[in-house]
């Protein structure tokens, strides 16, 4: 197990060696004077280029290049202009909002996608299983931001239940969590239904069936240990999406995570702020699918003896 | 331990872990008392230097209430006292003596005094420290104590528009003490100035808690606090003034201005803003340097019918370069909608309708590149769809390029050789207020035509005559001689038509009843400084 750990934790500065510098050559060549949206609509030439010169953009690509990455290593992410220097403690600060958000998200996917899913396929082609599967298509098909805007609408604004934006405790949490959520459920449920259903017809359910177990007891006991490798690797999959899904839902809800951070970064134009939060999705990604890596060998013994 | 528990054990566990402290906290307002303002721009730094207040215009509206300037800009933008008493311009426009008010502190309870004002102004006069709004603070020249109460500020050539300075947002005051203990990189952080309300938290892109200054020289303030609250999203901040979670909101998107208006707890408050939007016209090609084709364009447009059907009456017609609640403003003409007296101008430059109804000149053309950014100016991309078939109807052909708005500065200010346009949307926010500064950007011919423009010129207009009326309405020692060089200049440009005008778009914001004194001015902030909450 440690040995495995260390050859994944090895690969990672690797890759994001490979990201920074696919990082750094995109935001050079992409259209647009850094120098001219930092000085402002009201800048005069002259302001632009000694602005230029203060944010070293005059310097070689080469040179701004070997600055950008021994900064990374001693973990100055270079000069931020919203924050007026290392962006790195501010995103750092909206860290915990986005994993809240995306924990929530996962936990709500296993509480309803899996009972659902199994559900679904006990009462296979009869009313619940009709039920749930219509549900699963609706919630495939929904964006997430329109989801989003009428959960606020109707929950918030109608209702007044929940707050309609921001993260002002436990209560905020639920809207943008049923946003983000809402397409993982259906896919693992639609998922789990499919898995039970095969299980169901295997020969070690009719032997389990025939020395007299129940029918909820063989479910419970024995199909679903099986069904939860195949929904543990969709969630592992899905997990990096829920990052990606969470830029959108955080700016909708107003939610203090790095999304939200990301969007206002790249509408002023902060190249550096946008280069380091990126940095922070990539590395998390990494360290999510590791976890998702461990957590498969703990929930499938097979694998740990391979 | 069972799998399961172990799951659902160490979900849990991040989760409450993972809960943002600032959460808790804002759970805990809502006492009576507290303004809550969902802005549509997050504030970033506070300090008027070192890139000044951002984002914009966020950071400004927020330095409002931080902080106090020596002059202030009352409603109508005329400039009042605020931490001067009075003021007093030299006859030679080259310098100002300010009486200032006894007994003002900063928030951290040092003085706010002569000393501290100098000390202000040589720090905002340092190009080193100072990098933006520069053409407001490149004409000073010095600061000196004349006693603790009076200040003069020198300039190095006669200077007019120097209270529009002072007034202006990176005229706030700071707290020499406070830029000491932090440091020029850590003020915008962790801001002290003498206006009034103080900060009491700061979380930069998210959220800015304000509480009142008891011994604000002014008495106390309406409020017991202001929070500042970044809601990026119209329908969410919508939502959120409808619920209650918030009292004031700015930014509210024209279409759905509607849904407000029937709400009786909700007040819709506008104002027309300082940006007039129009086409600069590149005058370098030969087509348009010709004044009756400009003329023939500026009348193919129906701006009036723009400004009530795109922008729902939220907009209006310009009647001169300026906008109208600029300093200086003089209306010439209204905008006239004449399509046959377009043609007929046409007609007169030499254009012949050709087979495909697009006229031309020795065989080339009428046909225009229109450069449009997205989402950069209130409905550009329709706004120039509109344009473009208003043309064609007097046979100009006009072809769209959409630019994103990023990029888009880069694509206006160019090199003569690099212009790839004919028609270049732009507005320009003169946030001094002054008419002058507004038309030295975009008119004042440029030292050099063929690189890169002064300022924002780039159409490359060039009319002597308006210099010098430019210069006059500078640095003329008599207000009333530069207010009518002003209007003269504004006349001048009028009739040269070196921008097809469009539209001068309002300022819109929406405020709960609860809470009175909320403003907004013309240069886009919405205003809390005399807000109040029953």
């Amino acid at each position: 197990m440690i040995g495995f750990l260390a050859r994944r934790f090895a690969t990672i500065p690797l890759v994001v060696l490979g990201v920074v510098t696919i990082l750094f050559i995109i935001f050079k060549s992409v259209p647009g004077d850094e120098a001219a949206f930092v000085a402002g609509a009201t800048a005069t030439q002259a302001e632009i280029e000694a602005v230029r010169v203060q944010l070293g953009l005059d310097r070689p690509l080469i040179d701004q290049y070997a600055r950008h990455m021994s900064g990374l290593v001693v973990g100055d992410f270079g000069y931020s202009t919203t924050f007026r220097g290392n962006p790195l403690p501010h995103i750092v600060n909206r860290l915990p909002a986005t994993l809240a958000l995306a924990l929530a998200a996962i936990c709500l996917t296993i509480i309803a996608g899996i009972p659902a899913g199994v559900v679904a396929a006990a009462y296979r082609n009869r009313i619940p299983d009709y039920l749930i599967s219509l549900t699963v298509v609706g919630l495939l098909a929904i964006p997430n931001f329109w989801l989003g805007m009428l959960l606020i609408a109707w929950l918030s604004v109608d209702l007044g239940l929940l707050p309609s934006f921001g993260a002002s405790g436990p209560a905020s949490l639920v809207i943008p969590t049923l946003a983000l959520a809402a397409r993982l459920i259906a896919l693992v449920a639609r998922m789990t239904r499919g898995v039970v259903i095969e299980e169901l017809r295997k020969d070690y359910v009719r032997t389990a069936r025939a020395k007299g177990l129940s029918k909820g007891l063989v479910l419970r006991r024995h199909v679903l240990r099986n069904v939860m490798i195949p929904t543990v690797t969709v969630i592992g999959l899905q997990a990096g999406y829920l990052l990606g899904g969470s830029v959108v839902i955080e700016r909708l809800c107003a939610w203090p995570g790095i999304g939200d951070l990301l969007l206002t970064a790249v509408s002023v134009r902060d190249y550096t702020l946008v280069q380091g939060i990126v940095l922070i999705f990539v590395v998390s990604f990494l360290i999510i699918n590791i976890a998702v890596e461990v957590l498969y060998r703990f929930v499938n013994p097979r694998l740990r003896y391979a | 331990m069972k799998r399961r528990q172990f799951l659902t054990g160490a979900a849990g566990a991040a989760l409450l872990s993972a809960m943002p402290m600032s959460g808790i906290r804002a759970w805990a307002q809502g006492a009576s008392g507290v303004i809550t303002y969902g802005q549509s721009t997050a504030v970033l730094t506070l300090d008027p230097a070192h890139g000044a207040f951002t984002g914009y215009p966020g950071g400004y509206e927020a330095a409002l209430l931080i902080f106090d300037r020596l002059l202030d800009f009352d409603a109508d933008m005329t400039i009042v006292p605020q931490l001067a008493e009075s003021f007093t311009m030299s006859e030679d426009l080259q310098s100002c003596e300010l009486k200032l008010r006894s007994g003002v502190t900063f928030h951290d309870g040092t003085p706010c005094d002569a000393a501290a004002v100098k000390f202000n102004i040589e720090r905002m006069m340092n190009k080193d420290i100072n990098t933006t709004n520069r053409p407001l603070w490149n004409p000073i020249s010095g600061a000196d104590v004349v006693d603790a109460t009076t200040v003069v500020i020198r300039t190095s050539a006669p200077f007019a528009q120097l209270p529009n300075t002072l007034a202006h947002g990176s005229g706030a005051i700071v707290s020499p003490a406070a830029i000491e203990k932090y440091g020029e990189d850590g003020f915008a952080q962790n801001p002290v100035g003498a206006g009034p309300y103080m900060v009491e938290s700061f979380d930069p892109g998210q959220e800015l808690t304000l509480k009142a200054f008891d011994d604000y020289w002014g008495g106390k303030p309406g409020a017991s606090g202001v929070v500042f609250k970044f809601i990026a999203e119209p329908a969410t901040r919508i939502n959120a003034l409808t619920t209650g979670a918030v009292d004031v909101i700015d930014s509210v998107p024209v279409q759905l201005v509607a849904q407000l208006e029937g709400n009786s707890e909700i007040e819709v408050v506008r104002r027309p803003g300082l940006r007039p939007i129009g086409l600069a016209m590149n005058l370098t090609r030969p087509a348009l340097s010709d004044v009756k084709v400009r003329m023939a364009l500026n009348l193919a447009v129906p701006v009036a019918t723009i400004a009530e059907k795109v922008f729902f009456g939220f907009a209006k017609a310009p009647d001169s370069p300026l906008a109208f609640d600029a300093i200086g403003h003089k209306s010439i003409n209204e905008t006239v909608y004449d399509p046959e007296q377009a043609k007929a101008l046409l007609k007169e430059a030499g254009y012949v309708e050709g087979s495909d109804g697009i006229v031309e000149k020795d065989g080339a053309k009428l046909s225009l590149s229109l450069y449009a950014p997205e989402g950069l100016f209130p409905g550009d991309v329709a706004v120039a769809e509109i344009v473009t078939a208003s043309l064609k109807q007097v046979g100009v052909d006009v072809q769209i390029t959409k630019i994103e708005k990023g990029g888009y500065w880069d694509h206006l200010r160019q090199d003569q050789a690099n212009l790839a346009w004919e028609l270049g949307m732009f507005g320009f926010n003169p946030s001094n207020a002054s008419g002058t500064y507004h038309l030295a950007s975009l008119f004042k011919s440029n030292a050099d035509d063929s690189t890169k423009p002064d300022v924002w010129n780039i159409g490359r207009y060039r009319n002597a005559e308006v210099d010098a009326l430019l210069k006059t309405a500078d640095t003329a020692p008599d207000e009333a001689a530069r207010m009518d060089a002003l209007g003269k200049a504004q006349e001048l440009i009028w009739a040269d038509a070196p921008y097809l005008w469009l539209q001068i778009n309002e300022n819109v914001s929406a405020v709960r009843k609860a809470v009175t004194g909320v403003s907004v001015m013309p240069i886009v902030f919405t205003n809390l400084r005399a807000a109040a909450k029953s």
